[in-house]
């Protein structure tokens, strides 16, 4: 029980490692606003074949994988004990291959008629996101005692390889560089473990550290946090079987959709009872993305034994992204005030600015609110028909939500880069 | 030697570190931090890590750490663990 030693911070990356991560996020995020709104308002002609495949791609690779690694980087040294040694390098190499990846793969989308463009795409995202993955793997994998966090985690990062790799094969196909007779199948593949595995898992996982010690609240049931992650990875597995072989899968589906709303709704339970129940808007940003989930989820359950009109369908895919991004919000809101206070303030600043001072809470509650905003004008847009005027709101409002963000993540950077440079550095 | 006690454990993450910091900051020679909390708290442990202060913490359960840290080399944290 004794222990005199402990990490080192060392192991802990710089603030830049984080910062850049979430900078490209938002400016994604921006940009994918941007591509909506001309879209829809005729400013541009994008290739409207494949302008899912567009949106789809800046949210969940530009968006989301930026956010999501950036947060891994950050917190695998604190909630699994992982050192990656020399981050700051690796992080470079990861990052820029990324940024260009899901340019160039952007605009193979668009152009369609270039299959260099696709084999580029390629060559850049996965050297990236493979690199990056196999060296988390590497080091999650060397953890004597699991907890259930790092263990989803694990599983988390290997769903996402086999997205990657699923994705590979149909950014060739797609080139033509290979006959994809598997396409169908490999699409299903490719979403499902993205989707399921990848975005959802890892949430999980990480809520199971970070919701009890950012609200103090109870702690989840043993036997749930210890087998829930094993337990989704294993119906992922099951489905990815069924889906090979051409056997019916829905039954897994409406089993992950069913876990995932118990899930839901045991995190919106803890939240009712944490410790000390301050208005954050943190919390509400948990509390919404939950209650996307379990919406989400229901739809999917329900379209697993009947026949759902496609705009309901596109609601569930709606709360789904609403779900993601609101915990994603939440997280970088704890995160960004809590790193540049700390590093500041470990470095000897005494003047370092306090969490508020950097990120003031009321900036996150506005935030919060052009985040509810747009995911009521994407819901009602999908509800009715020839809402196009609400698409246009819609795509502006995704601008707004996140050049919010971008523009404080900056003023972060700057107050952080200020605090270096104009105040007294004391030893302590 | 004067303890300094701070018990963490129904404060919200990060107000125990930030007080434990404030804390280590002023803190004299005389002094020890004596702080209990729910979690162990990798990052205040990382710190005086680096900073080369004395420290030793101790799982008493699963929702209680105890976790002391001194600048000065001469105190023998275990004899001031009070569990």
């Amino acid at each position: 029980m004794f222990n005199q030693g402990g990490l080192s911070l060392e192991q802990a990356p710089p603030i830049s490692v984080v910062m850049r991560f979430f900078i490209t996020a938002s400016v994604f995020g921006v940009l994918l606003g941007i591509i909506l709104f001309t879209n829809f308002t005729g400013i541009i002609s994008f290739n409207q074949s494949n302008m899912q495949l567009i949106i789809v791609h800046s949210l969940a690779l530009g968006v989301m994988a930026s956010f999501m690694l950036g947060a891994l980087f950050q917190m695998l040294p604190v909630i699994a004990g992982v050192v990656i040694e020399r981050p700051t390098e690796k992080v470079m190499i990861v990052h820029g291959l990324l940024v260009v990846g899901i340019v160039v793969q952007l605009f193979a989308f668009n152009i369609a008629s270039i299959p260099l463009l696709y084999l580029l795409a390629v060559f850049y995202l996965g050297i990236s996101l493979l690199y990056a993955l196999i060296i988390m793997i590497r080091r999650v994998l060397q953890i004597q005692d699991h907890s259930s966090s790092s263990k989803g985690v694990l599983f988390a990062l290997s769903s996402f390889i086999l997205a990657i790799i699923f994705g590979i094969y149909l950014l060739l196909t797609s080139g033509g560089y290979i006959d994809g007779v598997s396409f169908l199948k490999v699409k299903e593949l490719h979403y499902t473990f993205a989707i399921f595995g990848w975005v959802s898992l890892l949430i999980v996982s990480i809520s199971f550290q970070v919701v009890e010690m950012f609200y103090i609240t109870p702690k989840y049931p043993a036997f749930f946090s210890r087998y829930l992650v094993v337990m989704i990875f294993i119906l992922l597995l099951v489905k990815s079987f069924a889906i090979i072989f051409g056997m019916e899968s829905q039954i897994i589906t409406m089993f992950l959709s069913a876990i995932f709303i118990v899930y839901g709704g045991v995190t919106l339970h803890r939240l009712h009872y944490r410790k000390r129940p301050t208005s954050d808007a943190t919390v509400w940003f948990w509390r919404l993305g939950m209650g996307l989930l379990i919406l989400s989820m229901f739809i999917v359950f329900i379209n697993t034994f009947t026949t759902l009109p496609n705009n309901i369908i596109f609601i569930s895919y709606i709360t789904f992204i609403g779900f993601a991004l609101s915990i994603v919000f939440a997280m970088v809101y704890k995160i960004v005030p809590f790193l540049t206070w700390f590093h500041l303030s470990n470095q000897g600043y005494m003047e370092a600015p306090m969490m508020h001072d950097v990120i003031h809470p009321k900036k996150a509650k506005i935030h919060f609110k052009i985040h509810v905003a747009m995911l009521i004008t994407w819901f009602f847009s999908a509800l009715l028909e020839k809402a196009d005027y609400l698409i246009v709101f819609s795509s502006l409002l995704v601008i707004a939500s996140f050049g919010w963000l971008l523009y404080h993540l900056i003023y972060a950077v700057k107050k952080y880069n200020y605090t270096q440079e104009h105040t007294e550095k004391v030893e302590w | 030697m004067k303890k300094i006690l701070l018990d963490a454990r129904d404060l919200e993450h990060p107000i125990p570190l930030q007080l434990a910091l404030n804390h280590l900051q002023t803190m004299g020679t005389n002094e020890y931090l004596y702080m209990i909390h729910r979690k162990k708290p990798i990052p205040l442990l990382e710190v005086a890590k680096e900073k080369k202060f004395p420290h030793l913490f101790y799982e008493e359960n699963i929702d209680t750490w105890h976790i002391l840290i001194s600048k000065n080399n001469n105190f023998n944290l275990k004899e001031l663990l009070d569990v």
